[in-house]
């Protein structure tokens, strides 16, 4: 009775301590995060103002606001996601729903993932020799887009492929039962149901872009241009460039201190909205076709 | 003449052997249920019969199905004729992300249907056929997804029988239910073999007892028994069977 | 849509109110042969004797299958038991009715015994236990079972009574130590009647209780 009670309290005792340090951990990475976000938002929040996100910089970007940027990046995340969404999707439903397995298949994947892991600074490097030299783009929003678009490439595939798969393959079978094909399939079955899943990685790819600096740093980005665009042959500011250019470079560096955490704010605050978005479609359309 | 016969069938996938020498032929207008231990074939069987296997890579299938006097896998055989005649209702209910209306609907439209009230005039009838009608008339227009699981299965079978097969396939299709709605399934069956053939898969040996009028045993890819499902769980013929379906199994 | 097994118990009860009342008219037989001339096993009596062994057969294998297939549980479970039973009383009933009907050829003065010793009462007491025993399976009635149970007990009395003046009178007069023994036996074989009536009755007690009331006393019964 007493061995049985010892063995119950030594097995609540190394569950409890298990748990503690997972608990702990967790904890921790969230403490982590608050910090940081904290950190950022307590330095920043001062110079935040309307002004701030709708005036031109001014006085060397010491003063003023950082819309151009703003508005840049946006403009990079447009260019870079009609480029990279429909070339991923069409290029995860092929590899998902008409290669059959084999070699072709695998080298494809293994290609995909090699690409995810090039260095987004080579991206840079390669988007300024192919469309801004050889392509004659020139500096501009095309070829940032571009750049940004390769570099997406992968997540957009991968994350839209893991959609197709978690189709349940009964959902195939039941269409192709009714004397569907394989297209009427895809397109009218397969893809809407994986359709929310797909739209989550989309917007993940977006937080992605939006961050990016060494992609655009030889193919878009401009150090400081008083200017909105007008097209797509334009050069553009951009937020993460903006930040590391008065963070290292600019004319005061200690007088636009401020205006950079200013900055990292609204670039985490982008990336924030288009997370929680991510979740909150994700939600909507789960609600809709909802997997039982 | 029988509506299925299937000779001599031999199915590998890569180098497992499937399904040893399966000789089996099932009278139309009649349920003929497939049980066996998991692994032991059944399934398999099933989706020879609308070359579903047909969708695996490196599958290889010797022998011959014939449907209607027609060998199904021949050289002259439409994959997509034969599948709107022979229907299949799969084991989790698996409606489309539809309208419950779209779901019925959508075989039609997908086989070149367009006329409107003909389209509508099928998938009212067949909503009926399957007794679901009166707890779908008003939210027709409604995803098929607020359905409760059993209507949501009923509601696949409406969508197999609005293309209007003959031969009606099921893998399993109350295993993901509670006993009412299986109940009520079971009902469905015994009131649709009166038009159509029909095939099943089933884990629950209770279940093949009451809905079928044959019933075929299989294990380890082999065809152990099969005969009048009354026969099978009164008096089986051989001993693997008994031990099966009393629940010996070794 | 009536349920498979429904439809599998509803015909299982059409028989047995056939066979019930092919076994009521069999007993209607065997007492006339008593009490007026010695019916010589007409035809019509051996064939509805055949009809009652097939329905038997027929009623055991429909339960054998409604059991391997449908898994009976509740009512149902009691209905198919009580059906199992039911059609073996009568099957004995109709045997038994039989038995009688062949007996009463060898019964040469019955009129003068059966007007002395007052048969006519008992055997129409039994003629009316089988009626009852039908009504109250047709219509699963508890009210009929003790009017049977009472029934069954005031024939017993009487029969016995009637089987000790029969003996009486053996002893008195020889000649009738055939026809009376005979006789006896055409009474013993109408107290099974009963009692297989009874225990019919049971079945359906059961059937709506689900308790057995085998082997006690009715009035204890309750």
């Amino acid at each position: 009775m007493s061995t049985e009670n010892n063995l119950a309290k030594k097995k609540r005792r190394s569950q409890n301590i298990a748990f503690g340090i997972f608990t702990a951990t967790s904890y921790a990475i969230v403490a982590l995060l608050f910090v940081i976000l904290a950190f950022i938002v307590v330095k920043g929040i001062g110079v935040i103002s309307w002004e701030f996100i709708s005036e031109m910089p001014k006085n060397g970007m010491t003063e003023g606001g950082v819309f151009p940027a703003i508005v840049g990046t946006l403009c990079l995340v447009i260019a870079s996601m009609i480029f990279a969404f429909p070339v991923g999707v069409l290029a995860a439903i092929y590899m998902n729903e008409y290669v059959k397995d084999g070699w072709p298949k695998k080298i494809i994947k293994q290609m995909t993932n090699n690409l995810a892991g090039v260095p987004s600074i080579v991206f840079g490097l390669f988007g300024m020799s192919l469309f801004v030299n050889k392509l004659e783009f020139g500096d501009s929003i095309l070829a940032g887009g571009l750049t940004l678009g390769l570099l997406v490439l992968p997540v957009i595939i991968r994350t839209t492929e893991e959609s197709l798969k978690a189709v349940d393959d009964t959902f195939r079978q039941a269409s192709l039962g009714l004397g569907a094909s394989k297209w009427e399939t895809t397109s009218k079955i397969v893809f809407p149901i994986a359709f929310p899943n797909i739209i989550t990685g989309l917007i993940l790819s977006i937080g992605r872009v939006s961050g990016e600096t060494a992609p655009i740093l030889f193919t878009v980005a401009a150090y400081f241009l008083p200017k909105l665009p007008r097209s797509i042959f334009d050069q553009a500011m951009a937020l993460p460039y903006h930040l590391y250019v008065i963070a290292t470079s600019g004319t005061d560096i200690e007088k636009s201190r401020a205006m950079a955490y200013g900055t990292a704010l609204i670039l985490i605050i982008i990336v924030l909205i288009s997370n929680l978005l991510a979740n909150a479609l994700r939600k909507y359309y789960g609600k809709k076709v909802k997997m039982n | 003449m029988h509506k299925i016969e299937s000779n001599n069938v031999n199915f590998y996938y890569g180098e497992n052997h499937a399904l040893r020498d399966i000789s089996l032929s099932m009278k139309e207008n009649t349920v003929t249920a497939l049980i066996g231990p998991s692994g032991c074939g059944k399934s398999t069987y099933l989706r020879l019969l609308n070359r579903m296997n047909d969708l695996i890579d490196g599958t290889k299938m010797t022998g011959s199905i014939v449907i209607d006097g027609t060998d199904i896998y021949g050289k002259n055989t439409n994959v997509d004729n034969l599948r709107k005649n022979v229907g299949m209702v799969f084991q989790k209910p698996n409606p489309f992300p539809k309208t419950i209306f779209e779901n019925v609907a959508y075989g039609l439209r997908v086989n070149g249907i367009t006329d409107k009230n003909e389209i509508e005039e099928r998938v009212v009838t067949t909503i009926e056929q399957v007794a679901l009608w009166d707890e779908v008339k008003d939210k027709l227009k409604k995803s098929a997804f607020e359905l409760s699981g059993g209507q949501q299965q009923r509601l696949c079978i409406a969508r197999a029988l609005a293309i209007k097969p003959s031969i009606l396939l099921m893998d399993e299709p109350t295993s993901a239910l509670d006993p009412i709605s299986t109940s009520k399934i079971e009902e469905l069956i015994y009131e649709l073999k009166n038009k159509y053939t029909i095939v099943i898969v089933t884990h629950n040996m209770q279940q093949a007892g009451r809905v079928s009028d044959t019933t075929a045993f299989f294990y380890m890819g082999e065809l152990i028994e099969y005969d009048k499902t009354k026969t099978i769980f009164t008096k089986p013929a051989i001993k693997q069977t008994e031990d099966y379906i009393t629940g010996r199994f070794g | 849509m009536a349920s498979h097994l429904e439809t599998e118990l509803g015909k299982l009860r059409s028989i047995i109110i056939k066979i019930g009342g092919l076994a009521e008219s069999q007993v209607a037989e065997a007492v006339k042969s008593v009490l007026s001339e010695p019916v010589l096993e007409s035809k019509e009596v051996k064939k509805t004797e055949n009809k009652i062994d097939k329905l038997d057969v027929k009623i055991d294998d429909i339960c054998q299958s409604v059991f391997a297939l449908q898994q009976p549980v509740a009512s149902d479970l009691r209905f198919i038991i009580s059906a199992m039973q039911i059609s073996r009383e009568i099957e004995r009933i109709g045997d038994l009715s039989m038995s009688i009907i062949k007996l009463t050829k060898s019964i040469k003065e019955k009129h003068e015994l059966i007007s002395k010793f007052d048969i006519t009462d008992i055997v129409r007491g039994v003629e009316d236990i089988t009626v009852k025993t039908n009504e109250c399976f047709l219509n699963m009635d508890e009210n009929t079972i003790e009017e049977i149970f009472t029934l069954n007990t005031d024939i017993k009395s009487k029969s016995s009574d009637a089987i000790d003046n029969i003996i009486g009178e053996m002893k008195n007069n020889s000649k009738t130590v055939v026809s009376g023994t005979n006789l006896i036996i055409a009474l013993k074989h109408f107290e099974r009647i009963a009692d297989h009536s009874t225990n019919v009755a049971e079945s359906v007690y059961f059937m709506i209780n689900a308790k057995t009331i085998k082997h006690e006393k009715f009035t204890d019964k309750k």
